[in-house]
Order: C-alpha cells, then structure tokens, then sequence
C-alpha cells in the first residue's frame, strides 16, 4: 500500500541491494584467483633450487653402501639420491668421484637429474654447475637459463682420492734380503679399516675404500731391478682378507670396478697381466670392487702384486701400510668451488 | 508513482553497485603486494652464501692444515679476512664476480664484559639503507701467547658477525 506519493517500492531498494550483494559475493570469491599473479612462481622455483642445492651439498646420496656413483650404467635405476657429500656428517665437502659421475650426461638424462636430484610434480627446467676457484673442475648440465629463474648458490670444497706414491725413496724398505732365495717376489699394499675408519678422523679428511677409489701408484720401478734386468714380469695382481684369498670376479679390464696400467701404457691390463714392468705401476681400486669384498670395519684387506721370473728380476718386497701416516699416502688438500643451481 | 525529481532508485543502486564492484576490482587487480614471502628469498639466499662461506673458511683444507678462519682472527688481519671472505663469496660458475659487500665484527668476553672488534670496517657502499643480511659463527681461539689485542692470549670462543649486502 501506497503511503506516500514518492512512487517508491521498498521492493526497489530490495532489488539493487541483492544484486549488489550477490555481485560482491562473486568478486570475493575472485580475489583468490586475482592474487594469484602474487603467488609469485619464482617463490616456488626458488625454494626448488634451495632444496636441490641442499640434496647436491649436504647430503651423500642414496645408497650409500655401496655409494651411488658406484653404479653401472645397468643399475643406474637403483640410484634414489645424486647427493654429492662425502658424508652426512661433513656438509659442503663434495667427493670427486661423485661429481664426475653426476655431471656425466652419458650416464645421467634428463629426467634423471629432475627425479633424483630436484624431485617434485612439476618438469622443472634445470641449470646445475660447479666450478673450483683453481678451474680444474668445471662442470655443468641442463639448459640457458631464461628470466625469472629460481636461483641458489653454495660455497664447497672438494675432496679428492689419496694416493700411495712407492717410489725410489722406499727403496731400502721394500728390497728383499739378499740370503733369500725365493724366486717369487710379493709386495703388498695393506688396508687395515681399523685404522682408516677412524671416527675421530673428520670424514672430510678420512680414507674410506668403501666409498672412494685408493691410487696405488708404483714408480722409479728400476730401481727396485734385480741386477742388470729391464723389467720384472707381474703375474698377477691379488686380493686377500686378512688369511683367505678373495676370488675377484673381473678377469677383463673394467673401468667400473679398477684401472691397472703399465709403464704408462694407455692400455689397461686385467688383474693377472703376465707383463713385464720396467718403470711404473698404477692400480685404482674403486668402491664397486671393494664393496664386493665384504668388508667390515675391522677388516683387513691386502692388495698383493706377485711377481715371478726365474731367476727373478726385481727384489721388492714387504708390506706398505694403506694409512694416515703422509710418507705412506698423500692427501690431497681439498679444494675450495662454487655450486650454482638454477630452477624454473 | 514516481514525483517530479524523476529518479530511478533500482536503476542507480544498480549502477552505484557496478561502479563500487568496478572500483575494487580496479584495486585488487592494479595493486602490487610485496609479501613478506618474496622479501625473504634473496636474504635467504644471501644468508646461506655467508654461512657456507664462513664455514668453509673454518675448515682447513688438509687435515691439521691452517684453519683461515681462526688465524685471521687471530691476527685480527682485517685485509686478510675481507680478502678471503670476498674471494669465496663473490665467486661464481661462469667467471664473472658478483657484488656483494661485507663489514665483520667480533664479539668477545673481556673479564664481565662482552666487547666487540670491528674487524672489518664497511666500505663506501654502505649508506646504511642497504638490505643487508646477518651471519654469524661461533670460533674457538686456543691459548696463544702471540696473539695481540683486543682478545688477549686465554682460549676463549668469540663470535663472528659478518653483515653482507649487495651494492
């Protein structure tokens, strides 16, 4: 009912109100989709590529035992983490070994470094690359990284392999006594974990053949010549744990598992090579062969080279201790580098 | 019926409605929020550079090697650490060095009193606007008798702040 003259319906206020309303409804419950463009990707990628430089410079990757670069290309499927540290124990201290295999594109695609490494549900575009201040390490995989790229960088040292030097210098140690009239000539290279798995030893610093290859580099051979003789013929190379020889399963050379070159010769020999040696010796154990060896942390592994000729041609002999002392091995200082990765 | 001012009140609720709604989508879709979510990225960033710094600079590159960290304090050699820490900070994969600037001081215990050494003064990038970032790492100094001021010789732990900003 009409209560003045004015025309206006109640009804008319009604109207406008709910439909403004219902309008308002609607645009706020907009407002999330409005502020998405604010729900910045970059904070997304960024925090990808914090998470990926974690997994590269504190963690050492999975499995450990035996290390995950320790895996053929076969087995490559069995690989969960790319962790690049020596140890959970010694973050930003990278281990060679684990480098070369993570920057080898032959051995890794790239759906392998987004699974293993950078993890996540979406195909992140990738730029992961380490360079050491010396420049001897220069790696880098994925693509040129466009703008608006999730970034971090981590500041690392890099340990690499030690290395047992028998040189000249040992010569008086490691000559047979001259009342000896065996013709065999044995000398032996020993790893005894009980000493190399020290835990008061800072893992940045320890030798573990479980988890990195061991050099043993024999040099100035002619020396350790019997007489007038040019060469000394190495029958084999051999494993023992403490008493009981250890049946190495590779009679061929495989770079996988161990190197064994002679005086220089780019062609590497199998462990029983039958060859003459006249100057030098190389042999790198790597962890894929000591993890087969079982061994334990008061294990004792001796590397043995055997040599035979008749009469024999050289005098070496004796037993050189795989240790901490830095005349019997040599550390190699760390090396401080630079890890970038990129993510979008 | 309608009197003589010929107004339309549901026709101009209508409008009035539109133009307010108009108005705040305007608002909400031109406006550009910095979150705190963003802010925190590069500090984050920055903040994980000087920590790996300062941490590789206390760990020695052989085992019983020089640790940089300890004897440049030691030293109070402000050259050397600005030096060292740079170097490390400043480096990248592709080469080209990046821009960040740093100032460090030292805090320690002086009998009752904790005193703190400016063992790097900032330099003339530093206009105190500057975001910059706090890191921070505790040393242990042994007992030295050479060791000069201001720590003095007794085994003491001090803390390093570095602060670190990019000009």
């Amino acid at each position: 009912m009409l209560r003045n003259d004015e025309g206006l319906f109640s009804i008319d206020f009604l109207v406008g109100f709910t439909i403004f309303m219902v309008a308002l409804i609607a645009v706020a419950s907009m407002v999330p989709g409005l502020l998405a463009g604010l729900q910045s990707s970059g904070i997304d990628y960024d925090a990808v590529a914090y998470r990926t430089g974690v997994i590269l410079a504190e963690d050492p990757g999975w499995p450990v035992d035996p290390p995950w670069e320790a895996y053929d290309v076969n087995h490559s499927g069995e690989i969960e983490r790319t962790g690049l540290a020596v140890s959970k124990d010694a973050p930003n201290i990278l281990l060679s070994t684990k480098i070369e295999k993570f920057f080898d594109t032959s051995f890794f695609d790239p759906e392998d470094y987004r699974s293993k490494a950078i993890f996540g549900d979406i195909t992140y575009s990738y730029n992961i690359t380490l360079r050491s201040l010396d420049g001897r390490y220069n790696h880098a995989v994925g693509q040129e990284t466009p703008e608006g790229y999730g970034y971090i960088r981590r500041v690392v040292k890099i340990k690499e392999p030690s290395v047992a030097v028998i040189n000249g210098s040992f010569k008086d140690r490691y000559t047979i006594s001259p009342d000896d009239n065996s013709t065999t000539r044995t000398f032996i290279v020993r790893f005894d974990f009980n000493r190399l798995i020290n835990l008061s030893i800072d893992p940045a610093y320890r030798i573990d053949p479980r988890t990195e290859p061991v050099n043993i580099t024999i040099t100035d051979f002619e020396k350790f010549l019997n007489g007038t003789a040019s060469e000394a013929t190495l029958k084999s190379v051999t494993f023992r744990r403490g008493s009981s020889s250890i049946p190495f399963p590779y009679d061929e050379d495989d770079t996988d598992y161990y190197t064994l070159r002679i005086d220089n010769n780019p062609v590497l020999y199998p462990p029983e090579p039958g060859v003459g040696v006249s100057s030098n010796i190389s042999l790198v154990l790597k962890p894929a062969a000591t993890s087969l060896f079982e061994l334990g942390p008061t294990s004792i592994l001796d590397v043995e080279f055997n040599f035979e000729d008749k009469p024999p041609d050289t005098n070496i002999t004796g037993i050189h201790y795989y240790d901490y002392n830095p005349t019997n091995v040599t550390r190699p200082d760390l090396k401080p580098a630079v890890l970038e990765v990129a993510i979008w | 019926m309608v009197n003589d001012s010929g107004q339309l009140y549901t026709m101009e609720g209508i409008a009035a409605g539109l133009v307010m709604l108009l108005t705040a989508y305007l608002i909400l879709s031109t406006t550009s929020i910095y979150t705190p979510g963003d802010t925190h990225i590069p500090d984050m960033q920055l903040e994980q550079l000087g920590s790996d710094v300062l941490a590789m600079m206390d760990t020695p590159d052989s085992d019983g090697g020089e640790n940089h960290l300890v004897n440049l304090i030691n030293r109070s050699d402000r050259d050397g650490f600005n030096s060292t820490f740079l170097k490390y900070c400043n480096a990248r994969t592709n080469g080209d060095p990046d821009t960040i600037h740093m100032s460090a001081s030292v805090a320690y215990r002086d009998g009752d009193r904790i005193e703190e050494h400016q063992l790097v003064k900032p330099d003339e990038t530093w206009t105190g606007r500057e975001s910059a970032v706090r890191v921070t790492r505790w040393v242990q100094l042994d007992q030295q008798s050479t060791r000069g001021d201001p720590y003095g010789s007794r085994a003491q732990a001090v803390l390093v702040e570095v602060l670190l900003w990019r000009a």
